[in-house]
C-alpha cells in the first residue's frame, strides 16, 4: 500500500483513453490499495482515478460519506474495476475541481441519478444506483478514464447568466 | 500557476474599452503579442454597447509602461478604443486565495436607486469579499427591473444561514428578493 503522487495536467496519460482491464490480477489489486490510500490522504478528495496516479487502467475508486455534500446519500467506500454508466437521468451543475489540475475550478453540469455496473476486487459483477453528489463524483472519475478533465465540460463562464438573448 | 515566483517580470493592470465590433480581443492581444508580453489573468465582457477588457499582463524587465501606452496609443488612434495602464507593484500581483466559504448571492426586483450599494455595504461590514460582480437592468422601460448576482466568501465564523439573514433587512426595506446559496468548489 502507498500514497503515489497526483498526475497534472499536461501529463498526456490524462488525455488518454484507459485500457480495460482483462484479469484482476495481483496488480490490479495494489493500483486499487494505492488509489485508496491516496485518495484518503489528499486532503478533502473523495475520489481517485488509476491515470491520475500515472495508470492507464479503466479502475477508480471513490468515497464520498465524510463529505458534507455526500455524507447522507452513499455507498460508503467503492472500488471500481471496468465501470459502466447503464443510465443516466437528472441534471445538476456543481463547481468543480480537480487534483490533477490545481488552481482552477469550473461549474460543470452532470446527471443526477445513474444506473452503474462495474467489478469488484474480487471479480464480483455489481449494479447499483447512485444519486446526487455521489452521483457527481463517480462521473468526473470515470470521465479520466475517457480521457477527459472537467475542462472538457465547462458548462458555463460565471456571466452565462446573463447571456440571454437566444432561448433556441 | 502562481506569477509570484517569477521576479523578473514587471506587470501590468491594462483596461480596454470601446464600442463593441469584432476583433477587439485579437486586435488588443496582437499588441500585446508583438511586444512580448504575457496575458496573466483576464476577464472581457460586453457592458452595454461597449465591449471590456481587463488584464493583468507581464513582460521581462527591463520593460516601461510607456512603451505599452505608446502602442496602444497608436494602435487605438482610429479605432475608437480607450485604454488605461498602471504599473502593479509586487504586493499587487499574487492572488491571495480566500479561506472562507463561497457564495452566490442574487438579488433582483424592480429597479430603484441603492441596490448595490445597500447590498454590498452591508457585506463589507461584515468583512464579506466580494470576488466576482454583475448587474444588468432588464425589465421593460415601464417595468425596469434589476438584477444583481455576486459571488463572495465569508469570513470564517460566518455561515451560508448568517449571510443570508444579514441580508434579509435590506429585502424588506429595498422590496426586492435575495438568495444566498453556497458554491464552495467540490473537490473530486
Amino acid at each position: 500500500m502507498a500514497v503515489k503522487s497526483i498526475v497534472t495536467y499536461p501529463d498526456p496519460i490524462l488525455k488518454a483513453v484507459c485500457s480495460p482491464v482483462s484479469s484482476i490480477d495481483q496488480n490490479v489489486l495494489q493500483l486499487v490499495d494505492d488509489l485508496v490510500d491516496t485518495m484518503h490522504a489528499g486532503p478533502g478528495s473523495v475520489g481517485v482515478a488509476a491515470p491520475q496516479v500515472g495508470v492507464s487502467l479503466r479502475v477508480c475508486v471513490i468515497d464520498v460519506s465524510k463529505n458534507r455534500h455526500g455524507k447522507e446519500n452513499n455507498h460508503g467506500l467503492l472500488l471500481m474495476i471496468n465501470p459502466e454508466i447503464l443510465e443516466a437521468s437528472g441534471s445538476a451543475v456543481m463547481r468543480e475541481g480537480c487534483m490533477s489540475v490545481p488552481d482552477y475550478t469550473g461549474d460543470v453540469e452532470r446527471a443526477t441519478n445513474l444506473t452503474l455496473r462495474f467489478s469488484e476486487p474480487d471479480g464480483t459483477v455489481r449494479e447499483f444506483e447512485a444519486s446526487g453528489f455521489e452521483a457527481v463524483a463517480i462521473q468526473h472519475e470515470m470521465d479520466h478514464l475517457d480521457g477527459l478533465l472537467f475542462l472538457d465540460r465547462i458548462a458555463s463562464l460565471k456571466t452565462g447568466l446573463f447571456r440571454r438573448k437566444s432561448y433556441k | 500557476m502562481n506569477v509570484c515566483r517569477k521576479p523578473n517580470l514587471a506587470h501590468f493592470a491594462v483596461t480596454i474599452i470601446g464600442k463593441d465590433r469584432t476583433g477587439i480581443v485579437a486586435d488588443t492581444s496582437e499588441v500585446l503579442y508583438k511586444l512580448g508580453c504575457n496575458v496573466e489573468d483576464s476577464s472581457c465582457t460586453m457592458l452595454g454597447g461597449e465591449f471590456a477588457m481587463i488584464l493583468i499582463v507581464s513582460h521581462e524587465k527591463p520593460f516601461s509602461k510607456k512603451k505599452l501606452e505608446a502602442e496602444f496609443a497608436e494602435k487605438n488612434a482610429n479605432n475608437g478604443l480607450s485604454a488605461f495602464i498602471r504599473s502593479l507593484k509586487d504586493d499587487e500581483i499574487c492572488y491571495q486565495e480566500p479561506v472562507g466559504e463561497l457564495c452566490l448571492i442574487s438579488v433582483y426586483g424592480s429597479d430603484k436607486p441603492g441596490i448595490v450599494y445597500r447590498i454590498t455595504r452591508e457585506l463589507a461590514d461584515r468583512g464579506v469579499s466580494i470576488m466576482d460582480l454583475n448587474t444588468k437592468l432588464i425589465g421593460t422601460l415601464t417595468d425596469p427591473v434589476y438584477v444583481l448576482v455576486l459571488e463572495a466568501t465569508l469570513p470564517q465564523g460566518l455561515s451560508v444561514e448568517d449571510a443570508s439573514g444579514l441580508l434579509d433587512n435590506l429585502k424588506k426595506e429595498l422590496s426586492v428578493e435575495i438568495s444566498v446559496r453556497l458554491i464552495t468548489p467540490v473537490s473530486l
